[in-house]
């Protein structure tokens, strides 16, 4: 702590403070206070079908400037099945097998891409926290498969916080991103994403992610695909979950209760 | 026409070099029947000192001016710079000086640069001068920037009959004179007024005009050099209708 | 004697590929943020963020302590380094303890004003620049010529045959195909590296984050894949809250890219759980004075803390337009650089940062925090003017002090100055040309005459024709004869 008390002391006298007296936030509540951020909640959560709908068709446009790929889809079987192209058709980029990795996610799990690959060279890895080789796997897969919990429309943006059973490397190591996002999720600006993220009571890490890696390093041309993925695919369901009539245990909904920022209760 | 008297603050440079500058902004206000004087002991505002961190000797001159030039109705300067200096670089100046300081927001509250006096202030956007050919216009860095006349000398020379005015390629980039600038890091400088002199050209105008005769001056100095065949004249010259530069 | 600067400057103004480069940029991004201000439906924005950034200096120290507190609770480490030195001891002790050999890097201008890795490669440890343009400038000894585009200065064919000789792949041209290149080259790096290297944008105090802009995914890579991350933040990057971080970070895109968002933005605030799989088990956050508990205590001068790297100004500057970022010898090049050098590395050291530039003010007008800039460049010159005790700085002209003393014993005395006109008049006529323009001049003229001609001083000043031609109440004065003296 010592150097921590010798730097600040050095700024309370540069600022022509008291230098060896600590100054408490309590004394300056200004200082941390925020404006209110119920009004944005309350236009959030009571967005109509219609308004959401106006939103994915806003994400689209943004993204498409941006070199992400929109794929809107009606149900979690078309969902599976844009997914399943994408396995498919693309190729692997650092080695010759294919590989996918997936967050541990109810909407992912949804997709049931464990038994359609019953005649093809595809091993699936899900992120499940108690597994040892996730890193491994991770850097085999050319595709990760993520469900970001706030997707932002004004800027194309996917926000991914880190959770148990959902790593960071999943939507970065494989060469293409896939999202699996849920028209619910969608948020119009960066303004309504910060009062979200301003909800939880802890954050730790979490990114927000805006298309494919991309560098204009040489002559200022723009290259896409530099570290992170080069490629993006958002698979927007426009339909809601319970819709599906897919069987869901109660406690798998609970469980993931936190991450879901849209429950209407409480 | 507000009937105040103009006191002439000419700037040491039209004085010392470029006095038909001057004497185009007498023949511009005899024109319009403007009455203006000309106070005698005037010598320099202060700026090439300032700009080069000599603030002492700066303040000295400021004082000078602003003693000489106090008693005065309004005081207009064919150079934005110099206004630029006396409203907003005086002050500073004697900020610790709360005398000196109330007279020099005085005096700034009425010193104009010559082509806002006559819009802003007058109300004049036609000087009814004439100038058969084309011009572009230099927008200068504390003119354009620092006091936000960009309009005013544009609107002056639409209405000036025969007259075409053509737009230069980043009209408001600095023409890399910067005062003891331009002979400490002559390279520099002579790049900067040579992609402005570029652009010039590209216009094919005949001539080139600004408010500001240390941009003018530096211009000038390297077309003379380079030997280009286009006219640098101060706005003051064209209002007038065209008296002639130097180096012709 | 002509100083490094002018040397370097020239260099920079005879390289036509340079001059394309800056050229190319200057006019998408420097205009391109100005048209974005003045498009700007919140006009305040820029103002309201300097506001706060300024009253966050008035309480930095608090500030401070909540950041540390936050990533405490989290489990990360603080470390307040004083000095250059405090931070690189540091982070050597770090490095140590977790038998470190090799670190990856995230772009990061801090690392390079404290000189972090010469002491990391002394120590034996290799470090990898894993940011395209900052991987090809070491791969080329080189230094970056600009705070976000580092290697603007090398053209494809230069970085085609750079990656062939030190990558060993077919030589290339092509952008993509060089990306690739590196891209495959710098994975290797980011998946075994033992450390990742980072600088710090903006920290929010409140949650106890730092965060990270970035497009590539290299700084996500280098704070995700090795075991360790430490960060470097200067002291002054911080905001209080999200509200202010969600302002300043969308400044700090538009302004540096023209972006709404960079590609990703991290928030990282503490090592990973022990359930993660990836992340870092040790975060360190290495927070430096290094000069600047000195600029905050200089009202004069503490706006300039407001910055946040955004290197907007660069894109608009015509001095720097012309001379590139080689000439400013400092990690800081452009506006800010020629603010911020002098300041942490010494005035008198770095006098021609601070003369070298005209004071137009477009980097003001371009500042997303608008930070006065040319207000600053004008204190330092009157620092080097007569010398300043709490800089340190001692009078650094005393021949153009002096000239400047006489300067201002001719314009308060009018008589005197009139004299001194005529006879410089005098003095001046072998020296006009017969284009009626002077064209050599000795001493410091010869700055104006070796590339401009010179008007001479007029025939008659505006004063004497006033006083024989225009003023009639003069008419008690003897005539003055009307030829040459």
């Amino acid at each position: 702590m010592d150097n921590q008390t010798a730097f600040l002391t050095t700024i309370r006298t540069a600022l022509d403070e008291v230098p060896n007296a600590e100054r408490s936030k309590k004394m300056f509540p200004q200082l941390f206070s925020s404006p209110d951020t119920t009004g944005i909640l309350k236009k959030i959560r009571g967005r109509t079908v219609e308004e959401q709908t106006e939103l994915v068709k806003i994400l689209r446009k943004n993204g498409n400037s941006l070199n992400i790929c929109t794929h809107i889809v009606e149900s979690f079987k078309e969902a599976a099945a844009v997914v399943i192209e994408l396995i498919r058709t693309k190729e692997p980029e650092f080695n010759y097998t294919k590989h996918v990795i997936m967050h541990d996610h109810p909407d992912i799990a949804a997709l049931q891409l464990w038994n359609r690959f019953n005649r093809e060279a595809v091993t699936l890895h899900t992120t499940f926290s108690r597994d040892p080789h996730i890193r491994d796997k991770t850097i085999a897969s050319f595709i990760g498969i993520t469900a970001p919990a706030i997707i932002v429309a004004d800027s194309a943006t996917l926000i991914q916080i880190t959770e148990p059973g959902r790593p960071r490397s999943t939507s970065l190591l494989p060469s293409i991103h896939i999202a699996i996002i849920r028209r619910e999720n969608l948020v119009a600006d960066l303004a309504e994403a910060y009062a979200l993220l301003r909800e939880k009571s802890r954050l730790d890490s979490f990114v927000f992610i805006s298309g494919p890696s991309k560098t204009a390093d040489i002559e200022a041309h723009m290259v896409h695909g530099a570290h992170g993925p080069r490629e993006v695919h958002l698979v927007v369901l426009s339909e809601p979950l319970s819709a599906q009539g897919f069987e869901k245990a109660p406690e798998e909904m609970g469980k993931h209760n936190d991450s879901n920022l849209m429950t209407t209760s409480s | 026409m507000s009937g105040k008297t103009v006191s002439l603050f000419i700037q040491c440079l039209v004085d010392t070099m470029f006095p038909e500058t001057g004497e185009a902004m007498i023949t511009v206000f005899d024109r319009l029947g403007i009455p203006y004087d000309y106070p005698m002991g005037q010598t320099c505002c202060g700026q090439p000192a300032f700009n080069s961190g000599y603030r002492r000797d700066a303040a000295a001159a400021a004082k000078h001016f602003i003693e000489l030039f106090e008693e005065a109705e309004v005081i207009v300067c064919p150079s934005g710079s110099c206004v630029y200096m006396v409203r907003h670089h005086y002050p500073e100046l004697f900020a610790d000086d709360p005398s000196m300081h109330s007279r020099a927001l005085a005096i700034g509250a009425k010193t104009f640069e010559f082509t806002q006096y006559l819009v802003d202030e007058l109300g004049i956007i036609d000087v009814g001068a004439e100038f058969p050919g084309s011009v572009t216009y230099h927008d200068s860095c504390h003119l354009s920037r620092g006091l936000g006349i960009a309009d005013q000398p544009r609107t002056l020379l639409k209405n000036v009959r025969g007259l075409e005015l053509i737009e230069m390629k980043d009209s408001d980039t600095c023409c890399g004179f910067g005062g003891t600038f331009s002979v400490n890091y002559p390279e520099i400088s002579i790049a900067m007024a040579d992609e402005k002199i570029d652009n010039i050209l590209d216009t094919k105008a005949d001539a080139v005009t600004g408010c500001d005769i240390s941009c003018l001056m530096n211009i000038l100095g390297r077309i003379s050099r380079r030997g280009e065949d286009v006219r640098v004249l101060h706005i003051a010259q064209i209002l007038a209708g065209g008296i002639g530069n130097k180096g012709e | 004697m002509t100083s490094q600067y002018r040397v370097d400057a020239q260099k920079g103004i005879g390289s036509p590929r340079l001059q394309a480069s800056l050229h190319s940029l200057q006019d998408r991004f420097g205009k391109g943020a100005m048209a974005l201000w003045a498009g700007m439906e919140d006009k305040d924005m820029r103002k309201r963020v300097k506001k706060s950034r300024m009253k966050n200096f008035e309480h930095l120290d608090i500030l401070l302590a909540e950041l540390a507190q936050n990533v405490r609770a989290r489990g990360g480490n603080v470390y307040f380094a004083k000095t250059a030195q405090d931070a690189i001891g540091y982070t050597l002790e770090v490095a140590r303890k977790n038998g470190v050999k090799r670190v990856v890097k995230g772009k990061s201008m801090l690392s390079m004003e404290i000189a972090i890795d010469p002491a990391l490669e002394d120590a034996g440890i290799e470090v990898v620049e894993t940011d395209l343009g900052e991987y090809i400038i070491q791969l080329a000894g080189d230094k970056p010529s600009h705070i976000i585009a580092p290697c603007i200065h090398m053209n494809r064919r230069q970085i085609g045959e750079l990656f062939a000789e030190k990558l060993g792949v077919d030589y290339t041209d092509d952008p993509p195909a060089l990306t690739l290149a590196a891209r495959k080259a710098l994975r290797e790096k980011l998946l075994s590296a033992d450390m990742g290297l980072t600088g710090c944008n903006l920290a929010c105090a409140e949650t106890g984050h730092i965060s990270l802009v970035s497009n590539e995914g290299n700084i996500r890579m280098a704070t995700t894949m090795p075991q360790v991350h430490v960060a470097l933040m200067g002291m002054e990057r911080i905001v209080a809250t999200l509200e202010e971080h969600r302002e300043t970070v969308q400044l700090l895109t538009r302004a540096a890219a023209l972006q709404k968002l960079s590609t990703y933005v991290s928030f990282l605030g503490g090592p990973s759980s022990a359930n993660d799989p990836d992340g870092p088990k040790e975060f360190h956050l290495v927070i430096i004075d290094n000069g600047r508990s000195k600029i905050l205590a200089d009202p004069e001068f503490r706006e300039v803390l407001a910055c946040i790297r955004c290197g907007a100004c660069l894109n608009i500057c015509p001095v720097y337009g012309r001379i590139g970022g080689h000439a400013y010898n400092s990690p800081y090049c452009g506006p800010i650089g020629a603010v911020i050098t002098p300041l942490l590395d010494g005035i008198n050291k770095h006098a021609d940062l601070c003369k070298g530039e005209t004071l137009c003010g477009a980097c003001k007008d371009i500042c997303p925090v608008q930070i006065d800039l040319p207000r600053m460049l004008a204190a330092l010159r009157h620092k080097l003017a007569y010398g300043s005790d709490r800089w340190n700085t001692r009078q650094h002209n005393p021949a153009e002090a002096y000239a400047f003393t006489l300067w201002r014993l001719l314009v308060t005395r009018s008589f005197l100055y009139r004299t001194f006109l005529k006879i410089g008049r005098f003095f001046q006529r072998p020296f006009v040309h017969k284009n009626k323009m002077i064209r050599k001049m000795a001493g410091i003229g010869s700055g104006w005459t070796d590339g401009r001609d010179l008007p001479p001083i007029a025939k008659r000043t505006f004063t004497e024709l006033w006083s024989q031609k225009y003023n009639k109440d003069l008419a008690a004065q003897p005539a003055v004869t009307e030829e040459e003296i």
